[in-house]
């Protein structure tokens, strides 16, 4: 084929460009769905409780992406400052994943139970009044702002529709309790999705105020639970770097 | 070779001017628009970038807080000012070198109003709080389709004006532009497939999650920056540097090997965004290599720009618009070096996360996007409405302000990501973290009041051309007479 | 060539594939661009493509920009 019939056909040229900018993206993207060990396997990550989940589509409306990562790379400044780094499986129910690419604040992928549910209320709402040098801006609404669940579970569902285990019918039910057990099964139940909010907002109370449920509760429960799922006590050192 | 240097020679107005053989309003439309959201992107990144130094700015306001405005920038300066001006110097460039009018008038326009109205959906959304909280993606779904049909008439319009060229050989900036629009097509498409929550609902889920979701977002992330913003730039540069040094491009077969190489290198570069992170080590091991592969074709392009002038460097004495695309050459290889550097992992365990990195990007967007697209714009705007430019003097004072301001933006950028990256990872004597985060944030004051200081400088350079612009169309239109009467002997010759 | 098959399906395999696949394409043009002289001559008249229409003769900035014309032979 001579190069000048592509030069002068502009439908060959489209069709050597789009093979020729295919291959990069194919190569490295479609292994990743079938590697097995792209994923680690490991105990306790579970999909989000509807409030959580709730309290994440607050993390990306306001956009904390831009200023945190949430991804604890292997090195050992980062491991004493933030934790144990983070594994692929602990984003696998992260409809969109929020790594970030940016530390204007610090990583959150471990802030999970670093700080009290008071802390993270009053530093939302006022960085200032508990860290002076801070230069995040304060979130007041969200602790003013009623929580908005009233499609709750059509979040579910569509989530559901894109991988996440929520159950709907008896069988999904069943299938959850034997992977995550009964007591987290109960959270993943799509019909029992607004009573089960509503009944952790009020237990755990993450804002102080029982008046109402805000979106404070709901953003501070995400927080509260962002790296806490894997238990690393359970695991040797060297185990998750077969899967690096 | 062609008709129209034969009928349109050094005697004005007798037959065809270009402004009636081709279509030249489509052009000036998006010129302007372009103007129009370089203003308001730039104004955006100063005030997000003000934000970070001064705090209070935020005013407790959840519609301008950093988080929602950010978007706001980085969509108005990209797609905004990059992508309006690459529709108008596309368009432009496809007629005069094919010889021939852009194949639709009506679909043309659609694609104005199209592309525009999604853009301005889209601030007000980023400002509500609608966003699918992926970096350069962050359209919601229904925005999205929009953008999508509107880029396949952009094709079609593209694809059919080709086609009527009445030259056999395509133009290598048309090849750029061609490759842009193919692959921004492919990422746009497969990097926002999203399940909604319902059809009036302008939420939605990414179908993937995770890793998958993270490389999908990176191949598009970087290859945004490999597509729109160079290789589109690249086409508008193989034109305009030729056109307004009044020489051909230095070597034509280096550009066809700089286009092949760029196009197929660009695309496998992505992941180098995730290096450290969970996403396998193969992965990221692949895109550092060919990171470093892609220096030898994007310096390929740039010695071809730069040596289009060898013989008459003097024009850089006395040609402010010439001096804006050199020196956009310059800053397309100075962070074409960067880049790779930043992508080996041993450079990017202490780059990344930091400001160092966002450096970096605006070297690239400033240095080489906009002051090609500044150059461009000052070539077509006085031929576009058949004038000469209000002020020269202006350009240069454009070129300067912009010059300083990229200066104390990417030095003020070295400074903060590189310090910080060095603080993070410090120990003391006992083994201990030597400084906590935000000891680091308190170095960063600083650097953050100079870089925000310097996106000033280019903003004003930018308000001074919206000015010059202005006044060069107003002056146009007040001359009128002449205008007239050449459209009167076209119409008549037609 | 079922275990050449079994080797270029391997997906760890696709690195090395993918850097031939490359390295011999990108040999195969740059062979076909320099290997004829006649053909080397006919891309470089392709570079005076943008300077073969004329703007409107009114020169807006410099005057540079269509003065070259006749360079072309």
């Amino acid at each position: 084929m001579k190069h000048e019939s592509v030069e002068t056909n502009a439908g060959l040229l489209i069709i050597l460009t789009l093979a020729v900018i295919s291959i990069g993206g194919l190569v490295e993207i479609v292994p990743l769905f079938y590697i097995n060990d792209t994923i680690e396997e490991v105990e306790g990550v579970r999909p989000y409780t509807p409030l959580e989940q709730r309290g994440r589509d607050l993390y990306v409306r306001e956009g904390c992406y831009t200023c945190h990562s949430q991804m604890v790379r292997p090195f050992r400044d980062e491991m004493l400052r933030y934790g144990h780094y983070s594994l692929a499986a602990e984003s696998q129910y992260d409809h969109p994943f929020q790594w970030g690419s940016k530390r204007t604040g610090p990583d959150l992928a471990r802030v999970g139970g670093k700080y009290s549910n008071e802390w993270q209320v009053q530093h939302l709402i006022q960085p200032k009044s508990l860290v002076p040098e801070s230069i995040m801006p304060g979130y007041p609404w969200l602790a003013a702002n009623r929580l908005d669940y009233s499609d709750i579970e059509q979040r579910m569902i569509a989530l559901k529709r894109v991988g996440v285990p929520y159950s709907i019918n008896q069988e999904e039910f069943a299938a959850n309790v034997e992977r995550f057990g009964e007591d987290v099964a109960m959270m993943l139940d799509i019909n029992r999705a607004e009573e089960n909010l509503i009944a952790q907002a009020q237990r755990e109370n993450f804002d102080g105020d029982s008046t109402f449920i805000s979106e404070m509760d709901a953003i501070v429960a995400y927080l509260q639970v962002l790296g806490t799922m894997v238990d690393f006590n359970e695991y040797s050192a060297g185990h998750f770097a077969e899967f690096r | 070779m062609s008709q129209t240097a034969a009928t349109a020679g050094s005697v004005p107005a007798s037959t065809a001017v270009p402004s009636e053989q081709y279509n030249y309003e489509i052009v000036k439309k998006f010129s302007i628009a372009a103007v129009i959201w370089g203003v308001l992107g730039m104004a955006a990144g100063v005030w997000i970038a003000s934000q970070l130094a001064w705090p209070f700015l935020n005013f407790d306001i959840a519609q301008i807080t950093f988080g929602r405005f950010r978007p706001v920038h980085t969509t108005l300066v990209i797609f905004g000012f990059g992508g309006n001006a690459l529709f108008a110097t596309s368009y432009y460039i496809i007629q005069r070198t094919c010889q021939t009018r852009l194949y639709s008038d009506r679909l043309s326009l659609f694609t104005f109003y199209g592309w525009n109205l999604a853009l301005i959906l889209g601030v007000f959304t980023y400002m509500a709080g609608i966003t699918q909280g992926r970096e350069y993606a962050e359209f919601n779904w229904q925005i999205d389709i929009l953008i999508a049909i509107t880029w396949i008439v952009y094709f079609w319009v593209f694809l059919m004006t080709l086609l009527r060229r009445s030259q056999p050989h395509i133009y290598v900036a048309n090849w750029f532009f061609m490759a842009f629009i193919l692959a921004t097509a492919l990422l746009h498409i497969f990097n926002n497939l999203q399940v909604p929550l319902s059809l009036t609902s302008p939420h939605s889920y990414s179908l993937f999650s995770g890793v998958q979701d993270a490389m999908t977002q990176w191949w598009y992330g970087h290859n945004a920056v490999g597509f729109f913003l160079t290789a589109a730039f690249l086409g508008m540069m193989y034109y305009f540097v030729p056109k307004q040094a009044g020489r051909p491009i230095y070597s034509y077969k280096l550009s066809i090997i700089h286009f092949w190489a760029l196009v197929f290198l660009y695309m496998w570069v992505g992941a180098h965004h995730l290096h450290w992170t969970a996403l396998p080590d193969w992965v990221s091991t692949l895109a550092a290599t060919f990171s470093i592969l892609l220096l030898l074709p994007s310096w390929g392009g740039m010695i071809n720009g730069i040596m289009t002038l060898s013989g008459a460097w003097d024009k850089l004495r006395t040609d402010p618009i010439m001096l804006f695309l050199i020196t956009a050459l310059s800053f397309y290889g100075m962070s074409t070096f960067e880049g790779p550097m930043m992508s080996l992992k041993s450079v990017n365990a202490l780059s990344h996360y930091t400001d160092w990195t966002v450096g970096h990007v605006h070297s690239g967007a400033l240095g080489w996007v906009a002051m090609i697209t500044f150059g461009s714009l000052y070539h077509l705007i006085p031929r576009l409405w058949n004038t000469k430019i209000y002020s020269l003097r202006l350009i240069y004072i454009h070129f300067f302000l912009a010059t300083i301001g990229i200066v104390l933006y990417i030095v003020s950028m070295w400074v903060a990501g590189i310090g910080q990256g060095l603080m993070l990872r410090a120990f003391d004597e006992y083994g201990n973290l030597a400084y906590t985060f935000t000891e680091s944030v308190v170095f960063l004051h600083k650097p953050y009041m100079v870089r925000a200081i310097g996106g000033g400088f280019f903003l004003l350079g930018m308000l001074i051309m919206a000015f010059n612009v202005a006044m060069t169309i107003l002056t146009a239109k007040r001359t009128v007479p002449v205008a007239d009467e050449s459209r009167a002997t076209a119409a008549s010759a037609s | 060539m079922t275990e050449l098959w079994s080797w270029i399906t391997d997906l760890g395999n696709s690195k090395i594939i993918a850097l031939l696949l490359f390295m011999g394409t990108f040999v195969a043009i740059v062979i076909y661009l320099f290997s004829s002289r006649r053909r080397s001559t006919r891309f470089e008249s392709y570079r005076y493509i943008p300077l073969d229409d004329e703007d409107s003769p009114l020169d807006p900035n410099t005057g540079s920009g269509d003065r070259n014309k006749g360079e072309r032979s």
